[in-house]
């Protein structure tokens, strides 16, 4: 699907991770993509290829779809040497979705760690919308960066931060001398924190050190693995379970995933 | 079903006649090399041989092929051709166990949900001939181990069995009689023919004497995905994928971009999982790190994965990595170990 770039922000102080927005060029298309949040699509460039991102925007934000990417490889590099205006591809969505049925009526724990805060941004927006709000329980939210200059969506955080249905924690690893909020290590906030496990489901995405800290917290919290959710990253090329390269066990990633509950990841093989 | 009699003189006749009409994929030989070809205007096809070197997979998922073309230039980028439309085409002389390799990649190309539309335009648009194994032709045949039999017409819309002194054909698809009118006028086949094919059958399946527990070891690799035996089998693989690349089953591809000034295709190519770039992730991290993870994704994804998926073992036994295998490396020897273990 043909789509054109409206819309950049740089996110960080690093300025390798940014929030592209994508208009689609055909009305028809815009209405094919239907999508919900944690599912992903492959950003086409035509000389350089394709790359699995995360979609960031949430579906309750009609008109467009944003993601946002970190400069990495022969993708993510064109795409952040274009300009607004310009023209590529989307092909998507793709992928399973945070489990959103099973979350309704329950309270939400959001935990994200660096720029693994894509989806669960798509997650936050989609339940804060007015028309889903209702639907959710206690939203709370830990989200950290190693240091205030990595923390993306920072408008949105001031946003959330002035609402009173969502309990928002950010964290910075170490502060500046700007900084005002909290310093420490999400598993340590999560603690602090300490969000009940009371009809509650875990929703963690981030960096695998800061996963391994965070799930004991969660255990001890008394999380159930059917509670605790989390999105898995593999190097794909197809995105429909065809090219077969992101398998773990038999399930694909690309096709099974990426959300999995750590309960049926108990099930599959340690290969991701 | 139409069961009908081709005279064995007359049968490379009709293969060539056919190839008048339409595209038709037939056995040749080419140098010490049996191998499947486009059949040109003057070419005859085999119809005594062992097996083509190749799979014929590639009809079907071809080893490269351009997806879409693109036009790229300073005003930006335009999708300028997806692939035109497959034309009608006869696959003659395909094995059993490669014939059965088509229904196993169905699952994956012909999947509900996605389905590969290049793939199965291919697919909707061949006529699979088979040419039954009356005499196994390898010593490294197992189809029997997998779920196949060398008279096997799974995947197949025309079967044909030599009788000795002529063909019985057996028309089994609507696609197959749809052929049949083209091919002249055959006689009803006779009783006592039908009878001399069941012997046959019987008497190749005795034939095939290489057994592996195919299907016995699925438990055994349910429960162990760490194992020493892992440590094993890869240490002398040298990572050359040839295994995978003559495998009718294997079907993991990769997707580039080639650009020429503006002119630009989306390729997609076949890919091997025993090649360490296969799961190489930007980030540095590879989630199968060494030729250990390699090998034990091939043989679960053949013995286990596969068979979680589609209740099928993907592999047909038709032994063409076994033989050429540069280090002789043996699939069949590895699941027998398994089965001891």
């Amino acid at each position: 699907m043909p789509v054109d770039v409206e819309k950049i922000v740089t996110e960080v102080s690093t300025k390798d991770i940014k929030t592209f927005r994508f208009t689609f060029v055909n009305k028809e298309d815009e209405e094919q993509f239907k999508y919900l949040p944690g599912q992903f699509a492959e950003l086409s460039i035509f000389g350089k290829g394709e790359s699995p991102i995360g979609i960031a925007s949430s579906p309750t934000q009609p008109g467009y779809i944003e993601f946002t990417v970190q400069k990495a490889g022969v993708v993510t590099s064109e795409l952040h040497s274009m300009e607004e205006g310009a023209r590529m591809g989307v092909r998507g969505p793709l992928g399973n979705t945070w489990p959103i049925d099973y979350l309704e009526g329950k309270n939400v724990v959001v935990v994200g760690g660096g720029f693994a805060f894509t989806t669960l941004r798509s997650l936050i927006n989609y339940m804060l919308h007015e028309e889903n709000r209702s639907k959710f329980g206690k939203i709370t939210v830990v989200y950290g960066a190693r240091d205030p200059g990595l923390l993306i969506y920072k408008d949105e955080l001031q946003l959330w931060e002035k609402r009173d249905d969502i309990d928002l924690n950010v964290t910075v690893d170490k502060g500046d001398e700007t900084w005002t909020g909290r310093e420490g290590f999400v598993p340590a906030v999560c603690k602090e924190v300490a969000p009940s496990s009371e009809n509650a489901v875990a929703v963690i995405c981030g960096p695998p050190v800061m996963i391994r800290f965070t799930l004991p917290e969660f255990f001890n919290l008394g999380f159930s693995k059917e509670n605790i959710y989390t999105s898995l990253e593999m190097r794909m090329k197809c995105g429909i379970g065809k090219c077969g390269r992101c398998n773990v066990g038999s399930k694909y990633v690309c096709k099974d995933g990426p959300v999995f509950s750590l309960a049926e990841l108990d099930t599959l093989t340690k290969e991701y | 079903m139409e069961t009908r009699i081709i005279k064995k003189d007359t049968l490379i006749g009709i293969v060539k006649n056919l190839s008048e009409d339409m595209m038709v994929y037939a056995p040749v030989r080419e140098e010490d090399n049996v191998l499947f070809k486009i059949l040109e205007k003057g070419m005859e096809p085999l119809i005594e041989f062992d097996n083509t070197k190749n799979a014929p997979k590639n009809f079907f998922f071809p080893q490269t092929e351009t997806m879409m073309r693109y036009l790229k230039n300073e005003r930006g980028e335009k999708l300028t051709q997806v692939p035109e439309e497959a034309q009608d085409a006869v696959l003659f002389g395909v094995r059993p166990c490669d014939a059965r390799s088509f229904v196993l990649l169905d699952n994956v190309f012909n999947d509900p949900k996605y389905r590969d539309p290049y793939y199965v335009d291919r697919r909707e648009k061949t006529t699979v001939i088979s040419m039954a194994c009356v005499e196994p032709p390898y010593t490294t045949c197992f189809c029997t181990s997998v779920d196949g039999h060398p008279f096997s017409t799974e995947g197949v819309d025309i079967s044909l069995v030599d009788l000795g002194d002529q063909f019985l054909a057996e028309f089994l698809t609507s696609k197959g009689e749809a052929l049949l009118a083209k091919m002249g006028d055959l006689p009803k086949a006779d009783d006592a023919s039908i009878a001399k094919k069941e012997a046959l059958s019987g008497a190749a399946a005795e034939k095939i004497r290489s057994k592996v527990p195919g299907r016995a070891i699925k438990p055994w690799l349910d429960e162990n995905f760490e194992h020493p035996f892992w440590d094993t089998i890869h240490q002398s693989c040298l990572a050359c994928g040839t295994c995978t690349y003559l495998c009718p089953t294997c079907h993991c591809f990769d997707i580039t971009d080639e650009t020429k000034k503006e002119d630009g295709k989306r390729i997609r190519s076949w890919d091997s999982c025993m090649y360490w770039l296969f799961t190489m992730e930007t980030s540095g991290h590879n989630p199968r790190p060494s030729q250990k993870e390699r090998w034990r994704q091939r043989l679960m994804h053949k013995f286990k994965y596969f068979v979680d998926n589609y209740d099928a073992i993907a592999c047909v036994g038709c032994g063409r990595c076994v033989m050429y295998c540069p280090v002789n490396i043996d699939i069949r020897k590895i699941v027998q170990d398994i089965s001891k273990l």
